[in-house]
């Protein structure tokens, strides 16, 4: 009897275990294993091409190096300006498509379902098709405005700030209905008798809006402003497909700057310095996200 | 190296379980196709085919997307068809020579045997070989082979006094033109830049009304490898170069490097050449040049064939073709490129490897190639080859070309130090406004320090 009280306990973290090591196993193999990995790599200084320099352990050179490199300052700069103009108008776009998917209309489930289409397209397909939208030659773009007038084609991807722009814009398009699902599900979240309640009140489609919906909206803003700054912040195949970077370095992120010093470039220390450093800092701004999200439904469950 | 051999061990559990896998698919599908007789011969029928697989070589061919796709198909079809127990498997990358490469080093690097041959732009061969990927060739491309190539088209593939490379093809910048638009207006091939200038801005004015959209010089300007090969030429043809002599300085800042850039950027593009180019890589370039809305256009020896099939272009038989102008006190300057055939270090098969490119590079699969896909063949003898000579008045053109053509730098690190270049003339003629001398006081301190290291050694 006793014997079998001490066993249980065992037998069942063994069961536990038994049954959290197959997860586990793949999170470490595939998600902890080239972490650690990078970062270790980002303290030697390895360069394919140059074999005879040997793999040496430089510490903190490759980071010291990337504060002092003025591509990577520049590729920052162009990374937290997509970030900024991606988020917030991605933001504006998903709350306007929430709100109108979530009212009752007719044929409403097939515009439900039409929204999410962009999102589905896998962004490499997006990518091409945006770059043949605005295609100096042939693109769609043009012969919108211009219709025949060939001559007043413009080469759009050409100019650093519409070649941004247009960056910019691809994303908005592809994910905005990523950010309409998440506070579509915020907006079910708020009970109808509010509404009644303001209604009886006297309060007007507007008043509505920014005393009820909004505030109560908050969570669900946050979260799909957590998940849309993260997956900006690592945009690579938008810019890979449609500008290499290009024109002037006018859209070289950060990623892609890492991209092409890894496996263009072969300098493994040095580009596994700048993906580090992009990891470290969503990780800073996810935590920041997370704790103000965490208070803001703290503050929900107080009132 | 540490990294490399980390990357081998996973690699290859994951390919024996691939091949169990398939061993298993290939035993269910014999035990239900023979089902009905039982089990006993199907074990036979799967020790027939083990035995046939062993002695049976699949080989990894690695390359980009040909402009003539069938040429290539025709000519592996020939090949296996000579060497039935190899089995020619082509794995396609993007057309780009820097996707390409980001592909194919991936391979290289993770040691992965799913590559046998593969081509090389010249720019690459001593990257690899420094990286020890690429198979010293010298067991099998005896000297006697070596003496009926160029030895202009030989010296790209050695590197440290080894031979990584057979030449597919050796190419060197040329300048196509109009010749009827020339004719028109009475005009001889330009010989120099400011000629050309000249020449363009009087033919698009006299054809404004009948073609409007006309333009006088279309080349690759996007920021990519191209940019640096038509920065190079436009930069030796004043005289100037990207590194010093002995390759330890970049030469940037110095003033014919300035002028030549600012002659691009203020001469060219948004006069002659249109904004566009910016963002043009070949096809591009070349697509407008077939259309009939370009008067002159760089491009490589195979543009000739592309620009006179008629099923391609609508300028076919009005085509010239010279060497790139120089400047006035300058010279003339073409940038080296091409693409060589190489072996893997970590080829299962470099018999059977040595003996597809012995094929591909044969005479008469280069004059195939010549003739049918505008290849530029490396063989001397097919320079003074009769038939090809009629058809393709490009070569003789080429031939003076390639004595003197121009090699970018020849460094384990150029990928890096090519990025280096392309980001200084990317933003010195796409942004507005920007401080040239600046720019290039900037890139040559970027690329001192990058070429210091290929000096230090531990």
């Amino acid at each position: 009897m006793t014997r079998h009280q001490r066993l249980t306990p065992y037998r069942e973290s063994l069961a536990a275990w038994s049954m959290v090591a197959p997860a586990l196993l793949v999170t470490v193999t595939f998600a902890l294993y080239p972490v650690v990995d990078s970062l270790w790599l980002s303290l030697h200084r390895i360069v394919i091409g140059l074999p005879q320099l040997g793999n040496s352990f430089v510490g903190p050179d490759n980071y010291l190096a990337l504060l002092r490199d003025p591509v990577a300052r520049q590729a920052l700069l162009v990374t937290l300006g997509f970030v900024l103009c991606s988020t917030l108008l991605e933001l504006a776009c998903g709350l306007v498509i929430a709100l109108v998917i979530h009212e009752r209309f007719h044929g409403r489930g097939l515009v439900r379902a039409a929204i999410l289409i962009p999102w589905a397209i896998p962004t490499v397909v997006a990518s091409q098709l945006w770059r043949y939208i605005f295609n100096d030659q042939y693109g769609f773009a043009n012969l919108l405005l211009f219709g025949n007038q060939v001559t007043d084609y413009i080469p759009w991807l050409s100019y650093p700030s519409l070649a941004f722009g247009i960056v910019v814009l691809a994303d908005v398009w592809k994910t905005s209905s990523f950010a309409a699902l998440l506070i579509l599900a915020g907006l079910q979240l708020i009970p109808d008798d509010l509404y009644d309640a303001a209604r009886v009140d006297g309060a007007g489609a507007w008043q509505r809006f920014r005393h009820i919906t909004l505030p109560l909206l908050k969570p669900a803003l946050l979260l799909a402003l957590l998940f849309r700054t993260m997956d900006a912040f690592r945009v690579f195949d938008l810019v890979f497909v449609m500008t290499q970077g290009g024109p002037g370095d006018a859209t070289q992120v950060l990623q892609f700057y890492g991209y092409q010093t890894l496996f263009t470039e072969g300098r493994i220390g040095y580009g596994s310095a700048v993906s580090v450093a992009v990891f470290l800092m969503i990780l800073a701004l996810s935590l920041i996200y997370l704790r103000a999200i965490g208070s803001s439904l703290l503050e929900q469950r107080r009132t | 190296m540490r990294w490399i051999s980390s990357r081998q061990r996973i690699q290859r559990p994951r390919q024996s379980c691939a091949l169990t896998v398939s061993r298993w698919i290939v035993l269910l599908t014999l035990i239900l196709l023979t089902g009905s007789t039982g089990v006993a011969p199907a074990a036979s029928s799967l020790e027939v085919a083990a035995t046939t697989s062993k002695s049976h070589v699949t080989l990894r061919f690695v390359s980009w997307k040909p402009d003539h796709p069938r040429v290539w198909d025709d000519a592996l079809a020939q090949f296996t068809a000579a060497h039935p127990h190899i089995t020619v498997v082509r794995e396609l990358a993007p057309h780009s020579s820097t996707a390409y490469h980001d592909l194919l080093t991936q391979k290289l690097k993770n040691g992965d045997t799913t590559v046998d041959v593969f081509f090389m732009d010249v720019i690459w061969v001593p990257e690899f070989a420094a990286a020890r990927w690429a198979r010293p060739l010298e067991d099998r491309f005896l000297p006697a082979l070596q003496q009926a190539f160029l030895p202009a088209t030989l010296e790209v593939g050695r590197y440290d006094k080894h031979l990584y490379g057979v030449p597919s093809r050796i190419d060197a910048g040329l300048l196509y033109y109009r010749k009827d638009l020339l004719t028109k207006y009475g005009f001889l091939p330009p010989t120099t830049w400011d000629a050309l200038v000249r020449q363009a801005e009087t033919i698009l004015a006299g054809e404004r009304t009948a073609s409007p959209i006309l333009q006088g010089y279309v080349a690759q300007f996007k920021q990519y490898e191209g940019l640096v090969c038509n920065m190079l030429e436009m930069i030796e043809a004043h005289g100037g170069s990207l590194l010093t002599a002995d390759a330890t300085r970049s030469t940037l800042s110095a003033e014919p490097a300035l002028h030549a850039v600012q002659f691009v950027r203020d001469r060219l593009i948004g006069r002659i050449t249109p904004r566009a180019a910016l963002t043009y890589q070949e096809p591009e370039s070349l697509t407008l040049f077939l259309q009939g809305h370009a008067i002159f256009h760089r491009n490589w020896p195979y543009a000739w064939e592309l620009a006179n099939n008629h099923a391609r272009s609508t300028v076919a038989g009005q085509i010239g073709v010279a060497p790139l102008p120089g400047f006035a006190g300058g010279r003339n300057a073409a940038a080296l490129g091409g693409w060589l055939y190489g072996i893997s270090a970590g080829s299962q098969h470099p018999q059977e490897a040595w003996a597809l490119i012995e094929f591909l590079s044969s005479e008469t699969m280069q004059k195939r190639f010549a003739q049918e896909a505008g290849i530029a063949p490396s063989r001397t003898a097919l320079f003074s080859d009769p038939d090809l000579l009629a058809t393709s008045p490009q070569l003789l053109n080429h031939l003076a070309v390639l004595q003197t053509a121009t090699p970018r730098p020849r460094s384990p690190i150029y990928p890096a130090l090519s990025h280096l270049l392309q980001r200084y003339f990317g933003r010195a003629l796409a942004v507005d406004g920007v401080d040239l001398q600046q720019e290039a006081a900037i890139a040559d301190a970027h690329i001192d320090r990058l070429l210091a290291l290929t000096r230090s050694r531990p």
